[in-house]
């Protein structure tokens, strides 16, 4: 039970693993436990820094919404991306187009 | 030859099947072409189970006749076709529903989920 | 009088008693319709449960199906058996097992999400059937019987997809998944019918022992393979997975991931028990493994940019079983060479049968929290989420442990059985398991975007009146969690106890054969 997994190059050993987790984390908060006691609740220290501006009173206007995760990374792979999204039709005899290609294709690569 | 005929048979209703439901664009046809599958692949079952000349595998019924056709595939053709009902019948419900729905009974006009 | 022996039979009647007995429930008005929902469930999961423990035990569990004995398998004289078997080893009793927790946790998640709707005895009675489908695949040891119970599970799944049928996009993908589905049962069938044509008999044993290799066996094959790696949603036959995943009930859609597994069971059974040793050329591993890669590869990237949560976690799926297949590809490929079996064959297949349990669990508690915040916020767009970490905390909480068991953080499930997987492929072919990888970045990437999206940020005032959602829907999602963390804290024991048999029992074709045909003749 107490027995390490072996993957055939290491091994993986759940309990080794959080032993190191609870040293690191006590590690970290005693880092932290250092640090600066002079927060006041309360006080101006609490307020919303927002670029200077006032703060919206809706979380809707100054969330980032999620069409904008990762806009650079789809940028980038525009092309892969636009040929994706034209398989993708949603037109049904497309889909079986490809269940009979597939079937036709492996047909020929086996019986060859 | 001739004995070969069936399965010529079934592949032609197996190809105009496919063809229908690949490049038809009624919903309709569309659900004759699997129609048409389904009765492709129950010809087969039936094909394979014909002994020439036999009779039917019941023993109190056939009588003096030594060879029967085989019943295994009579049972799994009995099987298929209520299966292939109750395929009809929601496949039939379904395209009424998408034309109360969208209007239409165009394959391609049908692709509000895509990408 | 030993009951134990009838255990395949009551795996298959309980739910389907469950089922035909939910519109007499149904007239007992809610609370006994979903007192029964939930007593069936249980009793299906205990019973397969005890199922499993007797199969690991006892070894493979043969049941004849209206015969004078239960084991009575090749009647007087007779060298073939003529009735229908139930043949459990320890692959099929490990996958019952897994499937009817997804189910339980699907039907208990359903209990409050269905709620506000009606006809819900006849959701329940759709359930079961779909449940009766899973297990049926699962436990038959006949190829004719495998396609009624195949196609018992579609149509109760076309019926559970449509479920909202006053919704358009739920009746559309109803409908590209039933003639894509429909398409391939009879692709199924016709291999059938080849394969009963060349030997007379539809026993996969009885077939498996006379099997060798001709034209009919090989276009057998190919049908029996596209169509299994179709509907368990492998690229590039995926397109109906986010459809249907998407717009289906939340609790319905835990279960389809459970009933996407007997497909690939019945892939492997193919592939392993029916052709095992006479499939020859290393044509169909390949295939197996390059769909795998292209599954794990396009599933991911289309998750990446998805916007509907999910539709998102629909695509995700695909990706996941592409881990699967490319596991058990390595298996499939090393079959037939003792050195590679034992180097990394038998390694990869412990990684893809270890990660069928992992994904079943997490990808349905994802589906699950999924669902969650589609009942409190009426929304599943994640450009219009957003802060809900503060009103929904057992989901968030819930949503992170499965969020990182999926992209395979330490230290939970995800992460052991994809170290195995990324380990052995790159025996095989380094190229593999760096796809493997970079899937694994993405699958993270996307989960970030979902967490961050959906849970995180200001709070939001057109949510200000959104609350945690009800018991039942919460027990649902914290059954998966448990098993998550039991996996997690266990994998040494679960890999040992559970897994390894039902590897050996796949690779083991010759014992697959022998539980039925007996040791001589």
């Amino acid at each position: 039970m107490w027995a390490k997994v072996y993957s055939g190059f290491g091994y993986w050993d759940v309990y080794i693993w959080l032993l190191f987790f609870g040293i690191t984390s006590a590690l970290v908060l005693w880092v932290r436990s250092l640090g600066r006691d002079d927060y006041k609740e309360g006080t101006e220290q609490d307020e919303i820094f927002y670029g200077s501006n006032e703060v919206p009173e809706d979380g809707d206007d100054m969330g980032v919404p999620a069409a904008s995760a990762y806009w650079g990374f789809v940028k980038a792979l525009k092309p892969y991306y636009d040929s994706l999204i034209e398989i993708h039709s949603g037109i049904a005899s497309d889909y079986v187009g490809y269940f009979v290609l597939t079937v036709a294709v492996l047909a020929v690569l086996v019986l060859l | 030859m001739t004995g070969n005929a069936p399965f010529l048979v079934v592949g032609i209703i197996f190809f105009l099947g496919l063809y229908a439901i690949l490049f038809e664009r009624n919903l309709i046809k569309i659900a004759i072409g699997i129609s048409l599958l389904e009765a492709s692949a129950n010809l087969l079952l039936i094909v394979l189970g014909y002994r020439s000349g036999g009779s039917i595998p019941i023993f109190t019924l056939a009588g003096e006749v030594r060879t029967m056709v085989l019943p295994t595939p009579q049972a799994l053709t009995l099987t298929a076709i209520v299966i292939g009902l109750a395929t009809s019948a929601l496949l039939l419900s379904l395209i009424m529903l998408l034309y109360r729905h969208y209007g239409t009974l165009d394959v391609r006009e049908i692709r509000r989920l895509r990408g | 009088m030993n009951w134990q022996i009838h255990l395949p039979a009551l795996v298959l009647a309980i739910p389907l008693l469950g089922a035909f007995a939910s519109p007499i429930a149904g007239l007992g008005g809610r609370t006994v319709r979903n007192g029964w929902m939930a007593f069936i469930s249980i009793t299906t999961t205990a019973v397969c449960l005890l199922l499993l423990q007797k199969v690991l035990v006892d070894g493979t569990a043969v049941y004849v199906m209206g015969a004078e004995n239960w084991n009575f398998t090749l009647p007087s004289g007779l060298s073939w058996p003529i009735r229908i078997i139930l043949q459990v080893d320890a692959f099929s009793a490990f996958m019952a097992a897994v499937g009817s927790i997804a189910a339980l946790a699907g039907a208990f998640f359903s209990l409050s999400y269905m709620d506000k709707f009606t006809g819900l005895e006849k959701f329940s009675a759709l359930y079961f059937l779909l449940v009766t489908g899973m297990l049926g695949m699962q436990l038959t040891g006949d190829l004719f019987n495998f396609f009624v119970f195949l196609e018992i599970a579609s149509v109760a799944s076309f019926g559970l997809i449509a479920f909202w049928r006053d919704r358009p996009e739920a009746v559309e993908a109803s409908f590209k998944y039933m003639i894509i589905s429909t398409l391939s049962a009879m692709f199924i069938l016709i291999a059938i019918g080849f394969l009963y044509g060349r030997y007379n008999a539809v026993n996969i044993a009885a077939v498996a022992r006379m099997l060798h290799m001709g034209y009919a066996e090989k276009i057998a094959l190919v049908f029996l393979v596209v169509s299994l790696t179709m509907k368990s949603g492998a690229v590039p036959m995926h397109m109906w997975t986010p459809d249907a995943y998407a717009e289906a009930p939340a609790g319905v859609t835990c279960l389809l991931v459970g009933v996407s597994q007997a497909s690939l069971y019945g892939l492997f059974r193919v592939c392993f028990s029916l052709y095992g040793s006479s499939l020859g050329s290393p044509v169909i591993p390949w295939t197996i493994i390059v769909m795998g890669v292209l599954s794990m590869f396009i599933g991911v990237t289309m998750a990446v940019i998805q916007k509907e949560i999910k539709r998102l976690m629909a695509y995700h799926s695909v990706s996941q079983i592409g881990y699967i297949l490319l596991a058990l590809g390595v298996g499939l490929l090393a079959l037939r060479d003792p050195q590679a079996m034992a180097d990394y064959g038998f390694t990869a297949m412990k990684g893809g049968i270890f990660h069928i349990i992992n994904y079943t669990m997490y990808k349905g508690l994802l589906f699950l929290t999924a669902g969650a915040l589609y009942y409190s916020a009426g929304s599943r767009n994640l450009n219009e989420l957003g802060g809900l970490a503060r009103v929904m905390p057992y989901t968030t909480l819930m949503f992170v442990i499965a969020a990182a068991a999926i992209a395979g953080i330490p230290p939970f499930n995800g992460f052991v059985s994809k170290l195995l997987i990324y380990q052995s492929t790159f025996a095989v072919y380094p190229l593999l398991a760096v796809v493997a990888l970079v899937t694994s970045v993405l699958t993270l990437a996307s989960f970030v975007k979902v967490f961050q999206t959906a849970f995180l940020g200001p709070a939001k005032s057109k949510f200000a009146k959104v609350t945690e959602v009800p018991g039942s829907m919460l027990i649902g999602m914290s059954i998966l969690t448990v098993v998550i963390i039991v996996l997690t804290l266990f994998p040494t024991w679960t890999l040992a106890h559970l897994v390894e048999p039902a590897a050996k029992a796949l690779v083991d074709q010759a014992g697959y054969i022998s539980a039925v045909m007996g040791g001589g003749l």
